[in-house]
């Protein structure tokens, strides 16, 4: 048995797919944080139902990227049963997808979900009426609490016949519908044909192309007509009507009426408007980096010097006595935990702490509206923002959330953006850990300058040179909330779950192997060829090397390779600040990590991963050899 | 020319009610009658026929296109609200409906007499940017080209005759903000530009 979990953006898919499988998915307060569908499993009796948790979608017949993964699926495997989630607070919204749902021959069952903030404004809804005009079960729930969540699988499991509901558009199109309905044979479609002939009203690719020429070629023509005797196109009236049977059902379902004139009211927010918003981003950057540096440094000094304290003892004992090979690898753990402690836990944890406040309280949503005006100017809409932002965490993630933005192009102008000039959590701890850390905060603080002006300047020529119209931003905006410290532990907890899980092994490998063949002597062999470049051009130690080409498996691995090749963490003694910085630059512009080389492939091609590739290793020596040569 | 017995007939009443009641038009000036050919509206008599044949036709479209009534039944009640309708609403409906050329039975509805060409009128209508912040409007219709974005802007809610009202537009050619039914939206000004809105009054 197969469930699907469906809703307008930010309602809580996720929230109601992680109670009900206890599989952790990212959640956040925007719109568009599921851009791939999630799947897990939940046992019920003796039942094993599959749950999936679709990206949000507005409509069954959406056209861009991120609502295509969800269209698709839903076109394609056909679920027993769909449960569509919906916000108690803004019900009108997920009505109209409830429609699509239903027309479309669905079964389904609506989560009322944040049930609790409905009531808690005031809201009373009729829940029995709404299940009498939806003729279908209706669950409150409140996702968050895990309330409601149960009797919702029950009653998506539970037999019941399809909702009878449809909406009644006006007489004309009611007329071409009909029309088309007549064209068509039923016995080739799964869905009611009245819905196919909806769809291909609509515009929906998938339908459009099952139907074939004919059928099409003569809705269009239809359509064509429809739009010369109204002067409006048909999808316009379609969804007037939908949105205007919604209207009409939240009317009658909830009281009291004048909650209807209090729920049109917005609180006014002074992170919306642009006199006291601006202000209050750069106070956010600022907080985000002096917390980075200061509180991350923090942290760092603790765990090494306890570990120190602790361990050093203990491995020097071990390596008494032992042969070279035996020590070579006892170096390698070391140095990997040392490496672990010195850069994963203060930074990555700390910008995963600072990412997902900044998430949960929906605080991105009005960063992407503010700068909306200066992203077009790159080439981007403001939905960018976020894909950026993310991307200070982890490039994988951030190059996924591309794909809300509307267009190839502007997906590949993101994507180098992102590759090339916004350094991860693991770049960043390479510019702070390092850099901030030995060399002092105003050399970190010019990188990220470096950075930033890069951003600009490559956003702006890739804005020339590839020509086109930047898709257009529409966004919801959601409410301010409070983060919770429970989620807010959760997500950082998944996320450095996934990092530990996939770093650590590698550095540990990574590791032994070097401390192995520096015991053997190998090391010295394959560093000496490339010293004219790294001593000559970049003016770093020939061994630096070494970190660059780990640093291409994953980035944290330059920094904590450089620990374990100068076998200490205090840099200082290796590097002065200006190599340190030429380090520290290079690393940051330097090509993605093989993960994000993989997944940078899989969306965008061979061809332009390669060429983003190359872009960003010959950027990153010739900042290096610049900044050597300036300095 | 109408005759007598032809008026009679179509409003069931008796010739010689029909006769009265023409002298009658006849002497306001509303009709030309000519003895033994029949009976002619006058220029001013047209004036007003084509001001209750627009009314007549643009309600039995509201009927028919607004809310599915059958035609027929749309031009029995349409008959009846015709003689009710202020020149206001009735300005008002023509735009609502985007200046609609033909009632549902394809007869062509007559033009208002405002003198102004309908593209004119429709120009008239505010685009979003035109809305002051504070202000609120409804959107008359859409007229983007692009047909994706089309969708996506009716999927977010943006139909005629919804309300929104604007929040903020944002400096640097940044989004509008608006409310719109207590969802905060972003909309991007050619998005905007899109949105034909009528202010409330």
């Amino acid at each position: 048995m197969e469930i699907f979990l469906a809703g307008t953006p930010n309602v809580g898919k996720s929230v109601i797919f992680s109670k009900l499988t206890g599989i952790g998915v990212i959640s956040a307060n925007y719109p568009g944080t599921t851009v791939e569908f999630s799947e897990g499993e939940v046992k019920f009796g003796q039942m094993t139902i599959d749950v999936v948790d679709l990206p949000g979608t507005y409509s069954l017949s959406g056209n861009s990227d991120e609502e295509r993964v969800a269209t698709n699926l839903l076109f394609h495997r056909r679920p027993d049963s769909v449960v569509l989630v919906a916000d108690a607070t803004r019900l009108e919204r997920s009505l109209v997808l409830a429609f699509e749902l239903i027309e479309s021959g669905y079964n389904v069952v609506v989560a009322l979900n944040m049930y609790d903030l409905a009531v808690k404004s005031g809201l009373k809804i009729d829940i029995s009426a709404l299940e009498e005009s939806l003729m279908t079960s209706v669950v409150p729930t409140v996702a968050v609490r895990g309330e409601g969540v149960d009797s919702l699988l029950r009653e998506a499991i539970r037999l019941r016949p399809k909702s009878a509901f449809r909406v009644r558009y006006d007489s004309h199109t009611e007329e071409i519908i009909s029309e088309l309905v007549s064209m068509m044979e039923t016995s080739e479609w799964d869905f009611p044909i009245r819905a196919v002939a909806v769809r291909i009203l609509m515009g929906d690719r998938a339908v459009r192309e099952k139907a074939g020429r004919q059928i099409t070629e003569a809705a269009d023509s239809l359509a064509m007509d429809f739009e010369r005797r109204h002067q409006e196109s048909i999808e316009s009236h379609i969804q007037r009507d939908r949105f205007g049977e919604a209207g009409r059902i939240a009317a009658e379902i909830i009281s009291p009426i004048d909650s209807a004139e209090r729920g049109r009211k917005t609180v006014s927010d002074i992170t919306l408007n642009p006199i006291t918003g601006i202000p209050i981003l750069v106070a956010v950057l600022a907080t985000v980096f002096l917390i980075l540096v200061f509180g991350g440094g923090f942290i760092e000094t603790l765990l090494v010097d306890s570990y120190e304290g602790v361990a050093e003892g203990f491995f020097d004992d071990a390596k008494s006595g032992a042969s070279p090979l035996v020590q070579g690898v006892l170096d390698g753990v070391y140095i990997s935990i040392e490496a672990m402690l010195a850069i994963v836990i203060p930074y990555i944890l700390v910008f995963y702490l600072i990412l997902s406040v900044l998430e949960d309280t929906g605080y991105l949503v009005r960063v992407v509206s503010l700068l909306d005006g200066i992203m077009h100017r790159m080439g981007l809409h403001g939905r960018a923002v976020i894909p950026m932002v993310v991307g200070y965490g982890c490039n994988i993630p951030a190059l996924l959330a591309t794909r809300t933005m509307g267009s190839k192009r502007e997906r590949i102008i993101l994507a180098v953006l992102i590759t090339i000039a916004i350094p991860c959590s693991a770049q960043t701890a390479i510019i702070i850990g390092a850099l901030g850390n030995y060399s002092g905060a105003e050399w970190a603080l010019l990188i990220f300058a470096i950075l930033i002006l890069l951003l600009g300047l490559l956003g702006f020529a890739l804005h020339k040179t590839i020509r086109f119209e930047a898709s257009q931003l529409l966004l919801e905006v959601p409410e301010l909330r409070r983060p919770t410290l429970s989620q807010t532990l959760r997500k950082t907890g998944i996320r450095i779950g996934e990092f530990l899980t996939i770093a650590f092994p590698l550095l540990l490998v990574g590791s032994i192997i070097l401390e192995v063949m520096m015991a053997e002597g190998i090391l010295q062999r394959l560093v000496d060829p490339a010293e004219p470049f790294m001593t000559g051009v970049l003016g770093l130690p020939a061994v630096a090397v070494i970190a660059l080409v780990f640093g291409i498996l994953r980035k944290e691995m330059a920094l904590q390779m450089l620990i374990v090749l100068f076998g200490t963490s205090d840099l200082s003694v290796a590097l002065d600040a200006q190599q340190m910085f030429v380090f520290a630059l290079v690393m940051a512009i330097f090509m993605p990590c093989i993960a994000a080389l993989a997944v940078l492939v899989r969306e965008f091609g061979v061809k332009d991963a390669a060429a983003i590739t190359a872009a960003s290793i010959a950027l990153a020596l010739t900042f290096g050899a610049v900044a050597n040569l300036v300095l | 020319m109408a005759k007598t017995t032809d008026i009679a007939n179509v409003l069931e009443v008796a010739p010689a009610s029909v006769t009265q009641m023409l002298h009658k038009l006849c002497r306001q000036g509303y009709v030309k009658h000519e003895p033994y050919r029949g009976t002619i509206l006058s220029r001013r008599g047209r004036r007003i026929a084509r001001r209750i044949a627009r009314k007549h036709r643009l309600l039995e479209r509201f009927l028919s296109d607004m809310i599915g009534i059958e035609p027929e039944d749309g031009h029995d009640q349409a008959c009846r609200m015709e003689h009710a309708l202020s020149n206001e609403a009735e300005e008002a409906l023509c735009k609502m409906m985007n200046h609609p050329a033909t009632c549902p039975n394809g007869k062509r509805i007559p033009k208002c007499e405002r003198g102004i060409p309908c593209e004119d009128c429709t120009r008239k209508a505010l685009k979003l940017s035109d809305v002051d912040e504070g202000r609120t409007a409804t959107i008359s219709h859409l007229v983007s080209k692009d047909k994706d974005e089309l969708c996506r802007t009716l999927a977010m809610g943006l139909v005629p005759g919804a309300t929104v009202t604007v929040e903020k537009k944002m400096p640097l050619g940044g989004p509008i903000i608006v409310n719109l039914k207590g969802t905060r939206v972003a909309i991007a000004r050619s998005i905007g530009d899109a949105l034909r809105m009528v202010e409330a009054a």
